[in-house]
């Protein structure tokens, strides 16, 4: 399948294992992502993009797009986006904040740190799935990444 | 005071004067001519010359000397030789010369008498008159009722006025001659020397002193003192003018007390309200994830087991969606209406009419199907948050669309009001189910509901969303409502300060 080939990877950044399977879920459901790579917190997943740790041996391309959640252990999410957006090597993977937060002061901190876009998961199953169908569409298959990004 | 007078009426008449020169002279020519006829001898003289000490005595030099030139005169026309002529024969002039300089004598110590005398009457007359000042003056200060007092370098009293004596209990005679300090146990607001330094520098000195009364009760004063020095500029004395500020100063003291556990309060108040804004916040936001899960789970259930499980089981399942969504609805409008209670308000002046046509737009998909006629009035423009105004709006218009469902034709009129001079007024009027007024004052309360929810839908949050709003515009909200005849919910702002507005 050629839209397969052209895939990126999603690095997914979630604590809670249910909301990471309804996400993986939903991104199964339209063959979305051929690679999901997903950090439970905000070292891991700072681990993953500095391949360090854990993430050492992996592959030297940046994904496609990372989705960010806010409330995270350890490092949370406003802070792992500051590291990323003032790092040279990272500042151009586009950083999909997705959470549960509506709250205005966590917008205008993302939005201010440089976040590519800002969705607040929906309560309900068809819509949140909508979303991250959407979501995964537009930046894993319509829009171009960065280079040094692969899709395979 | 009769002689003053007399010597003011000689000293201001001539006539009299000079007639009292020539009646002196008449009584000694009179009695002199008496004694000659009765052979008296050498008494015409003594007799002139009393005359001449007479006048000069009570009508002073003038009508003296005439009085001289007239004994002078008659003298020789009389009693020398020869006898009734004017003619003055060599042996008469010894005699003339001892008698002018003798009646000039008398004439200048009268005078200087005179002099003196009045000199000692208007020195009198001056400290009549200063005393009767400084009595008078001395009885005004006390009229005052400040306490005043005077004291000299060694803090010795030396005036005490009836201010002074209401105020410390002590009579002025026991006051007076006491040590001040000693009296009234005076606590200074600075050391003495300090206060002593200002006032030998400026002459003036100004503050709160604390001082015990005869009766030992403490009161507290507010004194000017002022410096007096004598002609060599030494300091003499200090005149302290003072007033009891004990009430006041309770006075203020119980109004800082009161402001500080106001502030306090008001403090304690904010920090209860963020404590519960912030928990309101993480209720809501976290209560979001495991609803999420419930339904984006029951869901796959559904979408897994459907054709497995029963048909009263898809119907729970269906139920469990229901309520997962009903709930996330709660969620959201809780969210909404706690946001309100933090966001900092924006406020600009915007036209209301255009922002009713925005609403309207919004609401436009309730109203698909319906047979609603709109009446919009005249509106005011208003200064307030747009985006909050449009959310009162929105909730207002959207209930009067929800409560007139039931009605083949709805009306629903949305205009502005007569308010006071300071406030404007805007009200929205269904023709709907209206409510019953007894439970008005549930209506703007959160998740109070007047209806069933299976005949208006709804989390019982719209209204308390409005009052929030209106209320962090200074404004207020009421409702008027009959049971099945509609309702009218009205909403007031504080006008722009020197806004007109026109319809």
């Amino acid at each position: 399948m050629e839209t397969m080939n052209k895939l990126g990877r999603i690095l997914l950044v979630e604590d809670d294992p249910k909301d990471v399977e309804l996400t993986l879920t939903a991104l199964e459901e339209y063959n979305l992502a051929n690679e999901v790579i997903v950090a439970r917190d905000g070292e891991e997943a700072l681990e993953y993009l500095y391949a360090r740790g854990k993430f050492k041996t992996r592959s030297s391309d940046n994904p496609a797009v990372m989705l960010l959640d806010l409330k995270l252990p350890k490092v949370d999410g406003l802070e792992v986006l500051k590291q990323i957006k003032s790092e040279e090597k990272l500042r151009m993977i586009p950083v999909v904040v997705l959470t549960s937060s509506k709250e205005e002061k966590d917008m205008v901190a993302s939005y201010r740190l440089g976040v590519n876009a800002y969705v607040v998961k929906p309560v309900d199953f068809h819509e949140f799935v909508n979303a991250i169908k959407e979501l995964g569409v537009f930046w894993a298959v319509i829009n171009e990444p960065p280079p040094g990004s692969v899709r395979k | 005071m009769a002689q003053p007078k007399l010597q003011l009426q000689f000293a201001h008449s001539a006539v009299l004067r000079y007639g009292l020169a020539v009646v002196s002279f008449g009584v000694a020519l009179g009695l002199a001519l008496l004694a000659q006829r009765y052979s008296f001898r050498n008494v015409e003289v003594p007799l002139f010359l009393f005359a001449v000490a007479v006048t000069s005595w009570y009508a002073g030099p003038g009508p003296a000397a005439l009085a001289v030139v007239l004994s002078i005169a008659f003298f020789d026309y009389f009693f020398t030789e020869p006898r009734y002529s004017f003619y003055v024969t060599s042996s008469d002039i010894p005699y003339l010369i001892v008698f002018t300089g003798f009646a000039l004598l008398v004439a200048w110590f009268s005078e200087v008498r005179r002099r003196v005398e009045g000199e000692l009457l208007q020195a009198r007359d001056n400290l009549q008159i200063e005393v009767a000042e400084r009595t008078q003056q001395a009885s005004l200060l006390n009229l005052t009722h400040d306490s005043v007092f005077v004291r000299n370098m060694d803090f010795a009293i030396t005036y005490w006025n009836l201010g002074a004596q209401e105020l410390y209990g002590w009579e002025a005679e026991d006051a007076i001659g006491k040590h001040s300090q000693q009296l009234l146990q005076t606590v200074f607001p600075a050391p003495l020397e300090d206060v002593h330094g200002e006032l030998l520098r400026t002459g003036r000195w100004e503050g709160e002193l604390k001082r015990t009364t005869a009766q030992g009760t403490t009161v507290v004063v507010a004194a000017r003192y002022a410096l007096r020095r004598d002609e060599q500029a030494r300091p003499v004395a200090i005149l302290e003018t003072s007033n009891d500020i004990t009430q006041r100063k309770r006075r203020e003291e119980e109004i800082q007390r009161l402001n500080q556990e106001l502030a306090k309060r008001s403090m304690e108040l904010e920090a209860i309200n963020k404590e519960l804004e912030t928990f309101a916040y993480s209720v809501s936001h976290d209560l979001r994830a495991p609803l999420r899960h419930i339904a984006g789970f029951t869901e796959l259930l559904q979408k897994k087991s459907s054709s497995v499980v029963g048909e009263e089981s898809n119907r729970y399942i269906a139920m469990i969606l229901d309520s997962a969504k009903r709930m996330g609805n709660l969620i959201d409008d809780l969210l909404a209406f706690s946001r309100i209670g933090r966001a900092e308000t924006q406020k600009t002046l915007f036209s209301l009419a255009q922002l009713v046509k925005e609403a309207l737009t919004e609401v436009r998909q309730d109203t698909e199907g319906r047979n609603i006629s709109w009446k919009i009035g005249a509106l005011p423009d208003f200064y307030g948050d747009r985006s909050m105004l449009r959310l009162v709006l929105v909730n207002l218009i959207s209930n009067a669309v929800k409560f007139t469902r039931t009605r083949a034709q709805a009306e629903i009129e949305i205009g502005s009001a007569e308010g006071n001079s300071d406030d404007l007024v805007v009200f929205v009027r269904d023709n709907g189910v209206g409510f019953d007024m007894r439970y008005v004052n549930k209506l703007f309360g959160v998740f109070q509901r007047l209806h069933d929810s299976d005949a208006f839908e709804g989390t019982g949050i719209g209204l308390a969303t409005v009052q929030r709003i209106i209320h962090r515009h200074g404004g207020k909200v009421r409702a008027e409502g009959v049971v099945d005849s509609g309702a009218t919910f009205y909403f007031s702002a504080p006008k722009l300060r020197g806004h007109l507005w026109k319809p």
